[in-house]
């Protein structure tokens, strides 16, 4: 599941589990190739949950998650970041990062 | 379809220069040349208009004498007498631009004949001599060799600043010459942005290639002939996210890599960083050297101030000269070493160059000196830095350093290279200091290196000082307009082979450029890409460069399609910052110019290129070859 969210729908989603947040911006390239990969991930993986957040709306929220470029994937588990990737990677660093936090 | 991308397949030049001497040699063998009427080629290997080749017959064997007359007197010709033979192929080297040279070609039994040579003008932006102070008592048969840092070209002077030798490619970085008369320099061809090429080559004077060593993470910077011939390189992995932080020895027979040195295998990658440091450039390896007195490698890491020792078979730290501020305190203890002697002139490097060990152990290197300190709020601007040539004394048993010489402190800003330079040793008390990165604006050092201060200001003024000192008396100083990477000082002629007539080789092998395995939806179109992408497909016989201009936050793929296989490769159309630009030839002014190398390794047969532009798929109409 791929779910586009803001920063008053982060803060009040529950976090349980383990989920992708993904920091992305319109103005980026890397990060609209990303946005297939992760479709192909949420093909591969249909119960793993992916949010998508823009970087330059959410501007308040990436500081708090100290997030400062983009795209960048936090890997969490019950609201606890675990792992975090920088920049346009591919499938398998991905799955191999979801699976450490399933 | 109409015309909105440019296609150009060009044989390798070892290719071309293998026709070009077939050529010359099969009329040499089919028609009677001899001294009165031999065969005169003019640029035979097609890189170098400033020389030629002379070939003709003798009856007996005889030892030719090769002059190339000087402009203005008998004390400039330079002459070189060549073995016995009956066969001769003699290269003419030092021929000067735009003008008509006499060569003279005597045998020993007094007989000689006078040839004339017309050559043209230098292809423009070729960078001259400004200024030279010397004479041709001190710098004898020697040009300057110098290696361009940017789209100029690489050239050498003589003592009145006359370019005698120079190369229309663009070939980069150090250039040295082995034992074997030839020279080591980098291949002119493109392999990842922003500087490293394909790899190195073995060329003579005449310009012939006569190999080229290609590796999988290419060149950049610097390389050093062992005693038995093979090579030691400086590369990278390009694909594992860090540039710039590995060495390989190469076989200098067969190209292969013998032996790999992993920086990040003995190196802390986030400690101790210089002001240019980034996580994916940490160490920016410049120069490598082997000591064979303590069996090590000595390496400098400009974006971490040091100059390192390691041992040449295990790796293993011995030594890190620089300013220990920002290292781990067991490092510290462990590694670095203590200021002595006098203490009040003692400096560290900075973002240094070009070490090299002298004869008795001590170091030298370019100390840039750029941002003069590991501490931001002590960085110091350009306007009130230095830069110098440096020799260290080091006691590795007590861990002691002491500066026993420096040259260029004393200029202070017009001298400062904050991101190229040389040093050389010839003897005790006789060094060339390069400062060949100067950038001047208003009067004072710009206050970003050279090619970004030349983008934001045109007017900006580049120049190159280099400077010769003996027992404290400056011998040689020649200030030449643009930057140049490296100084060497060499004569044109050796007593070994000038010139071989051995087909050129290309050794080694590149990458296998990795592939994206996700695809984007693209609706194909039966279109090329729009002008605006200004499309530039460059085909070799080994790779592919792929060109093109895409604004920010496109979503760009290149794809090459064959009947059976399809290959993806993702463009990134971000904008990149190159902070640490130590050669500005792949560089575009334009931010939003991408190029990307596509090895032909492991791919085969006939391809389509196609660009995925945003939703599209369009068909550039080009189709490329891969053995």
């Amino acid at each position: 599941m791929i779910q586009e969210i803001n920063t008053k729908e982060y803060d009040k989603m529950e976090k349980i589990g383990p989920m992708l947040v993904e920091f992305y911006s319109k103005k980026c390239g890397p990060c609209k190739m990303l946005s297939f990969v992760l479709r192909d991930i949420d093909k591969l993986k249909p119960d793993f949950k992916i949010f998508t957040i823009d970087f330059d709306e959410n501007k308040d929220l990436k500081e708090r998650l100290g997030v400062t470029g983009f795209p960048t994937m936090l890997f969490m588990k019950n609201g606890e970041e675990i792992n975090r990737l920088q920049g346009l990677k591919q499938k398998p660093v991905i799955i191999k990062a979801v699976e450490e936090i399933e | 379809m109409s015309n909105k991308v440019t296609y150009s397949s060009q044989e390798n030049l070892i290719t071309r220069q293998n026709n070009a001497e077939k050529a010359f040699l099969e009329t040499f063998e089919k028609e009677e040349f001899t001294l009165d009427n031999p065969q005169l080629v003019v640029n035979p290997y097609l890189i170098n208009p400033l020389c030629a080749l002379v070939m003709f017959k003798t009856a007996e064997a005889v030892a030719p004498i090769i002059t190339v007359k000087g402009k203005r007197n008998s004390r400039e010709d330079i002459s070189h007498t060549f073995p016995a033979a009956t066969s001769h192929m003699l290269p003419v080297l030092g021929l000067y631009e735009n003008f008509t040279n006499t060569i003279v070609i005597s045998l020993p039994d007094g007989f000689s004949k006078d040839l004339t040579i017309k050559t043209g003008q230098l292809p423009l932006g070729v960078c001259r001599s400004l200024n030279i102070r010397t004479s041709m008592d001190y710098l004898q048969d020697n040009l300057m060799f110098m290696s361009p840092a940017g789209k100029n070209l690489p050239v050498a002077f003589d003592y009145k600043g006359d370019i005698r030798w120079m190369l229309t490619e663009n070939t980069i970085f150090d250039i040295k010459r082995v034992a074997n008369g030839n020279i080591l320099t980098g291949s002119s061809r493109f392999a990842f942005m922003l500087y490293s090429t394909t790899g190195i080559i073995e060329m003579n004077l005449l310009g012939k290639v006569c190999k080229e060593f290609r590796l999988p993470g290419g060149y950049h910077h610097d390389q050093f002939e062992m005693d038995d011939g093979n090579v030691l390189v400086l590369t990278q992995d390009f694909h594992r996210g860090t540039v710039e932080d590995m060495c390989v020895l190469i076989d200098r027979k067969t190209g292969d890599i013998l032996k790999t040195w992993d920086f990040k295998t003995f190196i802390p990658q986030d400690v101790g960083g210089s002001g240019s440091q980034d996580p994916r450039d940490w160490f920016h390896n410049n120069s490598v050297w082997y000591d064979k007195a303590t069996h090590s490698i000595i390496l400098a890491g400009r974006h971490q101030d040091a100059v390192v020792s390691i041992n040449y078979d295990t790796s293993e730290l011995n030594w890190i000269i620089g300013d220990p501020e920002g290292w781990p305190r067991d490092m510290v203890d462990k590694y670095f070493f203590t200021p002595v002697g006098d203490r009040k002139n003692f400096d560290w490097q900075y973002e240094q160059h070009a070490a090299l060990v002298c004869p008795n152990g001590d170091i030298m290197c370019f100390d840039n000196g750029q941002y003069r300190s590991k501490n931001k709020d002590n960085y110091i601007k350009n306007r009130d830095n230095f830069s110098r040539g440096v020799r260290y004394r080091i006691d590795t048993e007590k861990m002691e350093i002491e500066q026993v010489w420096q040259y260029g402190k004393e200029r202070g800003q017009e001298f400062y290279s904050p991101y190229i330079g040389s040093v050389e040793y010839y003897d005790e008390g006789h060094y060339m200091t390069h400062s060949g990165g100067i950038a001047n604006q208003n009067g004072y050092a710009a206050d970003l290196i050279g090619p970004l201060a030349a983008k934001a200001d045109p007017l900006t003024e580049m120049r190159s000082i280099t400077v010769e000192e003996k027992d404290g008396v400056v011998m040689y100083e020649l200030e030449s307009e643009g930057h140049f990477y490296r100084a060497e000082k060499l004569p044109l002629y050796h007593d070994g082979d000038n010139a071989t007539f051995e087909p050129g080789q290309m050794l080694g092998k590149l990458d296998v450029t990795p592939e994206f395995d996700t695809v984007p939806d693209a609706v194909a179109v039966d279109e090329q890409p729009p002008a605006s992408n200004g499309i530039v497909i460059e085909e070799d016989e080994d790779l592919i460069v792929f060109n093109a201009t895409f604004e920010g936050g496109t979503l760009a793929m290149l794809c090459l399609e064959g009947k059976e296989k399809r290959h993806h490769y993702f463009i990134n159309t971000s904008a990149i910052p190159y902070i640490a630009m130590c050669s500005g030839l792949f560089h575009e002014t334009d931010d939003r110019i991408i190029k990307m190398k596509i090895s032909k390794e492991g791919l085969k047969g006939k391809l389509a290129v196609k660009v995925i532009i945003n939703e599209k798929k369009y068909d550039t109409g080009v189709a490329i070859f891969c053995p």
